[in-house]
């Protein structure tokens, strides 16, 4: 079956257009049945997905800008095939609660605010789905620029700042990554032939060692912001602490994976010299921000930073199964992005939750006892905290399992040290756990039940979460030929006898 | 005996179809003049504009007329360049120049100094800059750059009632005669050395008789390329500008940040490219600096400026410096990216200034930053413009402007200058913080207040019910035109691009 | 139908149990909940005896059977199925842990009645019993680690069941993260045996484990232990079970006594082959439980919270099985396991009835006299006492003694660990009749006064541990106390375990019945067990040493309680006030962790917090980029003076430096 990836991409766009020329109170309708189209899109399209393929499917692929070699080149493979699926559900997820939730309905210009959660859907859906470099950096830098306006125009307070200063921070790695993209380009274009962006072509002539290592740095300087991993998460806090509850959601679940996702699209591929090379220094980022974002994560009084920080942590451990260069971590790294942006979008769900019951409050010292009478809003949290902190029997354990398995192959002392952190992970989940649902109620919370609006953004989320539990080999199958080809490269580089044989 | 004198005298033979696009600005500026004697709100308001802008259509119609890809033979005894380096720089001229006019239609300027003057004085300059881009010999290159300059230092001061103003035209006056001077200065030692005043015969002196390091030739073109910079406003000579840029009237102000560069940087493009290309590894590290310098100042200065033309003055330097990356890596490639580049930044910078004419004329702040406050809700129609012009000159995606960078990205790595690659991203991180204040301005912060007419906006700086945008549709028209070509540019970039490379076929010589 | 279906059913029912309750939960009036969680369990018992049978059936070395229901995960090498192995060891855990669950949901049904939070229970028990079979039907290590932290994960929610008690939600962190610590040690030791043996099922490990250098292998068992002992609190990581008691009393007894704390010694009984290729983690093991059945004893002597003493004395005997399994009598370690969850399972159902007649009091110091107003608990009370302190012909008798005679057996270190644990043996007879004697004897309290005169008494609810007062919402125990007295429920249940732990030595009398170790042989077939077997002989003298010296601590008990009580308060607070005092602060374990993990790790976290992420992350970082570009700025702006004569300097100058550089570049 033929699935035209433009069209998935740019369905959210197109409703958001629509969504304009209606009255403004029913613009989210045009967003909506954009998201729903491109989210039932995508269910087609992870179900008619070969698995067992080796390359790209649904390849689009024409040629944008001849000049600079540029292609519009779309396609999915193991690497990307989940997270463009939870792309596109968890947007109609967050567009939902942004429209029902009570403290959004009375939003100015909800037209503006609609057509910039649809862009940057696109965008985000855009780079996830780009096999050629340009057209990666341009939906990378592109997507930006929505949050900035979301978070800028319908954040909490002091919003202003923080969005400025995060996008300058991002936009930092990204235009040097800009920078390394070009000549990425323009130095691997062989003696008189065409310059091309496309990353197969990228592929196939690997440039010298000295130039990978620069380039290298010039990529790392942009994912590593974009993840965060310390020290380059300043623009975090803020920014978690401005943004409107439905955009974090997809912010903190989404777009925090795109740029790990590009270490194992474009670094390891196209830069398997500069990877093993630089192996040590960015395992040493991912152990530094796995522990340090937990040990902080449980110092925070503040729900949104405690998962803030917590994610720190998860994308440490991502960043290490990707960097233990073993197909182990690339596995484990892929079905943790899949599993963390699951838990991540609960989580923030849940905290609005329980900020209605707080009296507004998303600080732990002002929760306490909302279990009291919302036993069924307790057990979805428990779940997911349950998950966060990776606990055996769900995916999120796998996927750890996988990563550490990895990192243990040949950095076994980073991979102990590593594991640190999953019992810290346990000490901070379970602590906001308690702070929030046990003990006694603090005052001005007001326990009572979870609504339809909020069961019915939290509970599939769960569900999921149980589902994968019980049978999490359905995304090691999709993904596993795309962690195979991420790491081909660099095994030639690590083993070059081993893959000649092959 | 006459006729036998006569007959020695041979008149240069002269290519009329060629000079055809000069012919017509020239003519209208005339007929402009002469129009513009008849008194009557008819004539003043709409005839002479129009015929203005006939004129320039006109231009444009013959330009496309001469359209002829390849490296041509000047013409006029190798005075003048027809090529389309010559032509495309001409339509960026009379874009300009056209948009130029649709701005001031109603500014003060115009009524003070007279619409007859105002816009001749435009046309002339215009016709300046076309013998300014196209001159393929040191002789026309002067004549070229002073008649291009008088009149603009004339309308510069063109708000005789306003101090601002007067001081900026006679600090143009003063500074670009130093520049002019030094111009001169430096192609006198140039022809001093070489012994020949047309690009072509300097480059063949360069090639076999005159040695790269003859220092008379070299300080001939440190100080030619020192008028040159101050023209395209290049660091450390870029001063002038943010004072100039401030007082002149706006339009004005919208014509020289983009034509005005665009004539300078075609210029040295043919001067350093053509007659002085084999000199290319002594003057590229030069002028890579001089990007370096401009690049940095340039950003850093339009940090905390809080009057937008002074701002986009400053942001003008920092694209300067973009801008000669493309020369200094000296290949069609670059060639091409520069041209690239200036087109798009027409687009871009017109779009912001149309937007500052729109709000300066009914808020009390002037170009003050406060006159934007709130301005998405008070009137989206030049909010947005003026958004896409600003992410545009950040060279955020889908843009022209990030298509622009990525091109001349491109053409400095290709040109093993990748660290003014990376300067040119760098400085485009700075620019970040100035760019996005001016949008958050205008998108956020500020409180909602109830109208009369119970719409609910943000109060704006001054805000008067002209600040809708209604009150002056050609400005918003203008504004609006030029963001959605940013916008088209950057997604569809391929006209810009073909535009791009018949101009890359003008100059062979080049790599 | 195979061993295996049954394994599957027996799996199937209690998690059937937990959804149905966690999804009826609204419409679920009166006790009907507990009868759901007790049936499915019971149905799990029948399926369990099921497998039992067509385990017997077959020929001895038929008697492992794995089955696999699909792929859990499987990718580049690492290969983990959802599957199951039913092999004597497994029967036999799925029978005492099916079992002596469903005893104790009888138990709950009338114990925790009136509690608000009555079907949460049940539904938290029936996870905890899914979990626990899990864990020991689980056919890889994966899976195994999987049902481990499930396990831990219904402790904790049963720990801190009643949640609004802040003391019950600490001990519930505690126990948790603690239990935590025990996954990421299986999962280090997991992928040490996967990097050896290249497999993760048990199968495929133990084939392959002598592929393994005995480094590797030792560093694997040691990672296990870590697993083990989190799990069966022993020393270092036992400090969570005393805080645990925060938990309802059947919570307890079901899985702080009977079944989940002694996972740890069925780990150890199942990867039994790594253990004898790595005699020194084996050696470790030994001597760590032989310290923690010391230590726990030792403070079981001091502690008057009645359902501590018997946590304590829970740590002691694992203690038991730990030196038991390590030296390797798998058969006795697992012997020991079974009687321990009769006997203890009951010694905390009597204490249950107990609290239950003090209107909620656990202190011991406020207990007394109660042998005529709780005849039946008075009972079965000191039946478990009498089989915990190896009173002869009891089952605790039989089980413990055979443990030391293999210790013995071995020689060497194990002679002393031996000897060790008989002079534990002393200890433990004396503190569990302490109990008996201070909770039954002497002059009744007022409490049971009143109970005699037919009336419960009834006290403001507050939390034992602090004091404060309570309410009787969700999240605190509810309004009504029942004694087995009153409830046929708690009788039923009491009274089979009272009866198993007097005659449940049957199964393994030295020379009379050997079933049990004959049941388990094919498990351990082609291991150092069978050969280290003492003889007959001498496991009778060990009974009959073990028989003396339970007599004597009774005895001395009899005579420091009831004789001269006096004496004994005098030698607490005078003679022995520093012995006293240290056994009270539990060897200050806690404190030490205290000082040396908690406070430091909170404090980096505030450090963190304030200090680095301030003045590095915040300042450094990002400030110092800013201030840079800032004075540049300001530079830039500083030379933009307006006036004419300092442009044409900068112009000139500029021309001057570009001239210069021409010439040098060139020349």
């Amino acid at each position: 079956m033929t699935i035209h990836l433009s069209i998935v991409l740019f369905l959210p766009l197109a409703g958001a257009v629509v969504g304009a020329f209606l009255p403004a109170a029913r613009s989210h309708w045009g967003v909506l049945a954009g998201s729903v189209g491109t989210a039932l899109y995508a269910i087609v399209l992870a179900f008619d997905f070969d698995r067992g393929a080796d390359g790209l499917q649904y390849v689009t692929d024409d040629t944008w800008i001849s000049e600079l070699g540029i292609h519009w080149s779309l396609g999915v493979d193991g690497l990307n095939v989940w997270l463009i699926l939870l792309t596109a559900l968890l947007w109609v997820g967050a567009i939902v609660y942004g429209w029902r939730a009570e403290r959004f309905r009375t939003r100015q210009r909800p037209a503006l605010f609609w057509f910039h959660v649809a862009l940057a859907e696109t965008a985000v859906l855009g780079a996830f789905m780009a096999q050629d470099l340009a057209v990666f950096v341009f939906f990378f830098d592109l997507m930006l620029v929505p949050f900035f306006f979301l978070i800028g125009q319908w954040g909490e307070e002091n919003r202003v700042p923080a969005t400025i200063k995060m996008m300058i921070y991002t936009l930092v790695g990204s235009l040097l990554m800009l920078a390394g993209a070009v000549a990425l380009g323009v130095l691997s274009t062989p003696e008189g032939g065409h310059i091309s962006f496309a990353l197969a072509d990228l592929q196939q002539n690997t440039l010298g060692e000295g130039t990978q290592q620069w380039i290298f740095l010039l990529f790392a300087a942009a994912f590593l912001v974009k993840a965060p991993v310390f020290p380059l998460h300043g623009w975090m806090p803020d920014a978690y602490r401005a943004a409107p509850l439905p955009v974090l959601v997809v912010f903190s679940a989404i777009v925090s994976k795109v740029g790990v996702y590009g270490f194992l699209r474009i670094v390891l591929p196209i830069l398997p010299d500069a990877s093993v090379h630089f192996q040590d220094l960015m395992i040493a980022f991912a152990v530094v921000s796995i522990l340090y974002g937990s040990v902080i994560a449980f110092a925070q009084d503040d729900t949104r930073l405690v998962v803030g920080y917590s994610s720190i942590a998860q994308l440490g451990f991502i960043l290490l199964g990707i960097f233990s260069l073993d197909p182990k971590g690339s596995q484990g790294a892929v079905m943790q992005m899949v599993n963390h942006g699951l838990v991540a979008a609960g989580l923030f769900f849940a905290i609005a939750a329980l900020a209605r019951r707080s009296g507004g409050s998303e600080l732990l010292s002002r929760m306490g006892g909302i279990a009291f009478r919302a036993p069924a809003l307790a057990a979805l949290l428990l779940i997911l905290a349950f998950a966060t902190l990776a606990m055996p029997g769900t995916a999120n354990f796998v996927g750890e399992l996988l990563i550490l398995f990895g990192a243990f192959e040949d950095e076994f002392t980073w991979g102990l040290i590593a594991a640190i952190g999953v019992v810290l992970a346990s000490v901070y989940m379970i602590r906001f756990f308690i702070r929030a649902m046990h003990n006694e109620p603090g005052e001005g919370v007001q326990s009572r039940e979870a609504c339809a609006l909020e069961l019915g953004v939290i509970a599939p989320v769960v569900a999921v979460i149980v589902a994968l539990g019980v049978y999490p080999q359905v995304i090691l199958d999709g993904s596993e030929k795309g962690a195979e080809q991420a790491g081909a490269a660099v095994e030639q580089v690590q083993q070059p006898e081993v893959s000649a044989i092959r | 005996m006459t006729d036998l004198l006569l007959a020695d005298i041979q008149g240069p033979e002269i290519d009329y179809a060629g000079l055809s696009p000069l012919f017509a600005l020239a003519g209208g500026t005339v007929i402009v003049l002469m129009a513009a004697l008849f008194r009557g709100p008819f004539v003043q308001r709409t005839l002479v504009p129009a015929l203005t802008l006939t004129s320039l259509g006109a231009a444009v119609g013959l330009t496309i007329w001469q359209w002829e890809t390849g490296d041509l033979e000047p013409i006029v005894e190798n005075a003048l360049a027809v090529d389309t380096l010559a032509l495309g720089a001409g339509l960026i001229f009379y874009a300009a120049a056209a948009l130029t006019v649709v701005i001031s239609l109603r500014d003060e300027a115009v009524r003070s100094a007279g619409a007859g003057e105002y816009f001749a004085l435009l046309l002339a300059s215009v016709t300046g800059m076309v013998v300014f881009a196209s001159a393929e010999n040191l002789i026309t290159l002067f004549v070229g750059i002073e008649l291009l300059s008088i009149p603009l230092y004339a309308l510069c001061a063109a708000e005789v009632r306003r101090a601002a103003s007067l001081e900026a035209g006679l600090k143009y006056l003063i500074i670009g005669s130093l520049g002019s001077a030094t111009l001169l200065y430096g192609l006198a030692m140039i022809y001093g050395a070489t012994g020949a005043t047309d690009y072509g015969a300097i480059a063949t002196a360069l090639d076999d008789t005159v040695g790269l390091d003859d220092p008379l030739l070299l300080i001939g073109i440190a100080l030619a390329a020192t008028g040159l910079a101050f023209k395209a406003s290049v660091a450390p000579f870029h001063q002038w500008s943010p004072d100039v840029y401030q007082g002149a009237p706006t339009p004005i102000t919208a014509f020289m940040a983009t034509a005005t560069k665009a004539a300078a940087f075609v210029a040295i493009l043919r001067l350093f490219d053509h007659a002085l290309g084999l000199e290319q590894l002594n003057w590229g590290p030069a002028l890579a600096a001089l990007a370096a310098v401009t690049i940095v100042i340039g950003n850093v200065g339009a940090l905390m400026q809080r009057s937008l033309k002074r701002l986009l003055a400053w942001s003008g330097v920092a694209q300067a410096g973009y801008l000669l990356a493309g020369v200094v890596v000296g290949t069609e490639l670059g060639l091409k990216a520069t041209y690239f580049y200036l087109a798009a930044y027409l687009f871009m910078n017109v779009a912001a200034f149309a937007v500052v004419v729109a709000r300066e004329r009914v808020s009390e702040t002037g170009d003050d930053l406060k006159s934007f406050e709130g301005l998405g809700q008070a009137s989206p129609l030049l909010a947005w413009p003026m958004t896409i012009a600003m992410l545009g000159l950040a060279g955020i995606p889908a843009t022209a402007g990030f298509i622009g960078k990525f091109y001349l990205i491109d053409a400095a790595v290709d040109g093993e200058y990748a660290w003014l690659g990376v300067l040119i991203v760098v400085g485009s991180m700075i620019s970040l913080a100035y760019y996005l204040r001016v949008v958050a301005t205008m998108w956020m912060g500020g409180i909602e207040v109830e109208l009369p007419s119970g719409r609910k906006v943000r109060p704006v700086g001054g805000w008067s019910p002209e600040a809708d945008a209604r009150a002056q549709p050609e400005v918003t028209g203008v504004a609006i035109l030029c963001a959605a070509a940013t916008i088209f540019f950057g997604i569809v970039p391929s006209p810009l691009f073909d535009l791009a490379r018949d101009v890359g076929t003008s100059l062979s010589h080049l790599l | 139908m195979s061993p295996a279906d049954y394994g599957w059913l027996v799996l199937g029912f209690p998690l059937l149990g937990t959804l149905v309750l966690a999804f009826g939960w609204r419409r679920l009036p009166g006790r009907s909940a507990g009868w759901i969680g007790s049936a499915s369990i019971l149905a799990s018992f029948i399926s369990a005896l099921g497998a039992l049978q067509q385990l017997q059936d077959r020929p001895e070395e038929e008697r492992h059977i794995a089955s696999s229901l699909f792929d859990y995960a499987d990718t580049f090498g690492v290969s983990v199925d959802l599957a199951i192995l039913v092999d004597p060891l497994s029967v036999l855990m799925m029978l005492v842990v099916s079992g002596v669950s469903f005893l104790i949901h009888l138990y709950s049904v009338a114990y925790m009645a009136g509690d608000r939070g009555y079907v949460r229970f049940f539904a938290y028990l029936n996870y905890f019993v899914f979990s626990m079979l899990l864990l020991v039907l689980a056919g890889n290590f994966v899976l195994l680690i999987v049902g481990w932290a499930f396990v831990g994960a219904a402790s904790y929610l049963l720990i801190s069941f009643w949640y609004r008690r802040e003391t019950a939600t600490r001990a519930g962190i505690k126990a948790f993260v603690m239990n935590v610590i025990g996954d990421v040690g299986l999962v280090i030791g997991a992928f040490l045996l996967f990097d050896g043996t290249g497999a993760l099922d048990y199968g495929g490990v133990f084939e392959n484990a002598h592929l393994m250098s005995n480094g590797q292998v030792t560093a694997a068992c040691l990672c296990l232990l870590v697993g083990a002992f989190a799990k069966s609190a022993q020393i270092p990581l036992h400090t969570w079970l005393p805080d645990a008691m925060e938990g309802p009393t059947p919570v307890s007894a079901l899985i702080h006594a009977a079944t989940m704390v002694t996972a740890g010694v069925y780990l150890i009984a199942r990867t039994h082959p790594l253990f004898e290729l790595a005699p020194t983690a084996a050696d470790v093991a030994a001597i760590l439980g032989t310290l923690t059945l010391v230590v726990a004893a030792s403070i079981a002597l001091v502690v008057t919270d009645l359902k501590r003493v018997i946590a304590y004395s829970t740590m002691s005997q694992i203690g038991y099985m730990v030196l038991g399994v390590s030296a390797f009598a798998y058969g006795a370690g697992m012997f020991h396991l079974m009687t321990h969850a009769f006997f203890k399972a009951l010694l905390f159902m009597g204490a249950g009835s107990v609290i239950a007649g003090m209107g909620g009091v656990q202190s011991l110091d406020r207990m007394g006299g109660f042998r005529r107003a709780m005849p039946f608990t008075f009972v079965t009370f000191t039946i478990g006492a009498l089989a915990l302190a190896g009173f002869p012909l009891t089952a605790g008798f039989f089980s413990k003694d055979e443990i030391i005679a293999f210790t013995l057996n071995r020689g060497g270190l194990y002679t002393v660990l031996g000897v060790i644990a008989y002079v534990a043996a002393f200890v433990t007879a004396f503190y569990a009749f302490r109990m008996v004697f201070r909770v039954f004897f002497g002059e009744p309290v007022d409490e049971a006064r009143e109970l005699e005169r037919g009336h419960l008494a009834h006290h403001d609810p507050a939390n034992p541990m602090t004091g404060e007062p309570e309410d009787t919402d969700v999240g605190f125990p509810g309004p009504e106390h029942h004694i087995a007295e009153r409830e046929w429920p708690m009788k039923a249940a009491m009274a089979p375990l009272a009866l198993l732990s007097i005659i449940g030595g049957i199964v393994g009398i030295p020379g009379v019945s050997e079933t049990l170790e004959h049941f388990l042989e094919p498990a351990f077939e082609g291991s150092d067990y069978l050969d280290t077997a003492p003889s007959d002989s001498d496991k009778t003298l060990g009974l009959v040493i073990g028989g003396v010296i339970s007599l004597a601590g009774i005895a001395l008990a009899w005579f420091l309680y009831l004789v001269r009580s006096a004496t004994t308060l005098r030698l607490r607070d005078y003679q022995l006030r520093r012995v006293h005092d240290f056994l009270a602060h539990k060897w200050y374990f806690d404190e030490l962790y205290d000082a040396a993990f908690v406070r430091p790790m909170a404090a980096a976290g505030r450090y963190g917090r304030t200090v680095v992420e301030s003045v590095f992350v915040q300042d450094v970082i990002i400030g110092g980029a800013t201030s840079v570009v800032r004075a540049g700025s300001s530079f830039a702006r500083g030379l933009q003076t307006g006036y004419l004569r300092s442009y044409a300097a900068l112009l000139v100058t500029g021309v001057a430096g570009l001239a210069l550089y021409f010439l040098i570049t060139s020349s």
